[in-house]
């Protein structure tokens, strides 16, 4: 407890990048680990009491404790350091302790009850035997490399043993170099086998054979809707889990014709995120692919909350090109405004204020780079008003949960729910049931 | 064991995705590590959420749009009213998004 409040003192230092590693989380790490074993009984009972009390912001911490000591087996495999696993927890706190979803001063007694009998529960505290067993040492060792030095930029899964500076996994007394891959073959056995083992969070049996128009580059293509959704229906089957995507930011149903080519940079591969079957991918991760699917993660994640679209396409059927200017070649134009204005950039010849309407409906018929007029006004103007309200992410309330039932007679609908996480008027309010009683 | 992304959405889950990005950006933490680490957490979520968490909410309100794709339902409510044991919260306007519960038995 004391050594917890220590490291959240020094939590601020954190937020300078790369502050030198932190011995103060990883000293707690190695004293709070044996203790933490020996409560494991007195745990069981102390949840009840938590349970009842069912605070959010207990709930929130010992899911934290809960990951960090779930993913710790997986950092050793990877040959990550402790310090590492410590310096996501310190910065994933500070930013739950910012955004206030967590109380400043963390009860940890509480909440380090249920997460240690969750830990028995369902990993039992013994080392996995496929993992050679110098590697927990780390846990209980002075002051190693890992965390003198800041960890090297992307890290490999295989940390390169330096003789004289590693006292932790690769201290092989006899020390002839011939020894040294056998600890290291066996840390690769020990991927092979996480990789494929379902406990690593990789059902494979859900993968279904990658679909060869995930590789394929659509751009260029005019998207075909029926086309495109005909192919992704025999993967909808097979689609263990829902994508839980922010689906108002995307046209329902009906796509527009609005990728507009012009935008793209040529030879830019937009991954497909439409919902359907994008989530095949967070199985089949490797090395090759890892560095795209998170980057496509973050993307997925951050759009809802921050302020997308910094420039409005221009698509009144007038100077359509107006975003882009070097995209327009050629074609005399028509300029019912300020006729000196933008002629420079375009035609040769200026066109001088004579409007040619004739002329423009005869381009759209022949490039179709353009979407007709008013094609979407239909569909969802209203939806639009109601999503840029307010789209700052302290007041955009949500719910998300699993639902049970949903029902509907006439107008009125009902739903039972559960399993939710709310974010109303800036607060989390957690939930294990809930009924809705709507009129549409 | 399935499970669901949508938790990652939420308040934790944010702070936890910004975390991950800021280390894999800083080259602290391999992307893959990173992803492992949100896997854990859409199972430490959803866990915990069913075991631990015990209140129940009523919910109240005018169904503005409802969409059913692809197994989630999403609901915008206007005026809505939550209300459980302790208090009720007044919205202009939310959104609810719930995955099928079934699908986690599978």
């Amino acid at each position: 407890m004391q050594t917890y409040l220590y490291s959240l003192l020094n939590s601020p230092s954190f937020s300078s990048a790369s502050a030198p590693p932190q011995p103060p989380p990883l000293l707690r790490r190695s004293l709070s680990s044996p203790p933490a074993a020996e409560t494991l009984a007195a745990g069981a009972a102390d949840a009840a009491a938590v349970m009842a009390s069912s605070n959010v912001s207990t709930v929130y911490i010992s899911v934290i404790d809960d990951v960090i000591s779930k993913v710790r087996e997986d950092f050793i495999t990877y040959g990550v350091g402790d310090a590492v696993l410590n310096e996501l927890q310190a910065l994933w706190e500070m930013k739950m302790l910012h955004c206030g979803a967590i109380s400043g001063n963390i009860d940890r007694t509480k909440a380090a009850a249920p997460s240690a009998g969750g830990t028995t529960g369902t990993t039992p505290p013994v080392h996995d035997l496929n993992v050679p067993y110098e590697a927990t040492s780390e846990e209980y060792a002075t002051p190693t490399a890992d965390m003198l030095f800041p960890p090297t930029p992307l890290q490999t899964p295989i940390q390169t043993p330096l003789p004289g500076t590693d006292t932790g996994m690769y201290n092989i007394p006899t020390g002839p170099s011939d020894y040294a891959p056998s600890p290291i073959s066996d840390i690769r056995n020990g991927m092979a086998i996480n990789g494929a083992d379902p406990k690593a969070g990789r059902p494979s049996p859900y993968m279904p054979p990658p679909s060869p128009w995930m590789s394929q580059r659509p751009l260029g293509v005019d998207v075909n809707v029926a086309y495109v959704e005909g192919r992704e229906d025999p993967d909808r089957g097979v689609q263990p889990q829902p994508l839980t995507q922010d689906f108002l930011m995307m046209s329902s149903g009906k796509r527009k014709r609005d990728e507009y080519p012009g935008q793209l940079p040529s030879g830019s591969f937009v991954p497909q995120q439409d919902g359907s079957a994008d989530q095949i991918v967070e199985f089949v991760v490797s090395k090759e692919n890892a560095n795209q699917l998170w980057s496509s993660i973050i993307n997925k994640l951050e759009t809802p909350t921050k302020t997308i679209t910094p420039v409005i396409p221009q698509c009144d059927g007038i100077q359509d090109d107006y975003n882009d200017q070097f995209f327009f070649q050629g074609v005399p134009t028509e300029d019912y405004n300020t006729p000196g204005e933008s002629a420079e950039y375009r035609a040769p010849t200026p066109a001088v204020g004579t409007p040619k309407p004739r002329n423009d409906a005869g381009d759209d018929d022949d490039d179709d780079d353009e979407p007709p007029l008013n094609e979407d006004d239909d569909d969802d103007d209203e939806l639009d008003d109601l999503e840029q309200g307010e789209d700052e992410p302290n007041t955009q309330h949500l719910v998300l949960a699993q639902f049970d039932k949903v029902t509907r007679t006439k107008n009125r609908w009902k739903c039972t729910l559960k399993d939710g996480i709310m974010h109303l008027n800036g607060r989390d309010v957690l939930f294990n049931k809930a009924t809705g009683e709507f009129d549409f | 064991m399935a499970t669901f992304e949508l938790y990652r959405r939420s308040t934790i889950g944010m702070c936890l995705t910004e975390t991950l990005d800021e280390m894999v950006s800083s080259g602290t933490l391999s992307p893959e590590l990173a992803i492992q680490v949100l896997v854990q957490f859409d199972k430490s979520m959803t866990d915990a959420l069913e075991n631990q968490v015990k209140s129940k909410v009523n919910i109240k309100g005018h169904l503005h749009t409802y969409r059913f794709c692809d197994n989630v339902w999403t609901f915008i409510l206007t005026d809505a009213s939550f209300k459980n044991e302790e208090t009720t919260e007044q919205v202009g306007k939310v959104k609810i998004v719930a995955c099928d519960s079934k699908l986690l038995g599978q």
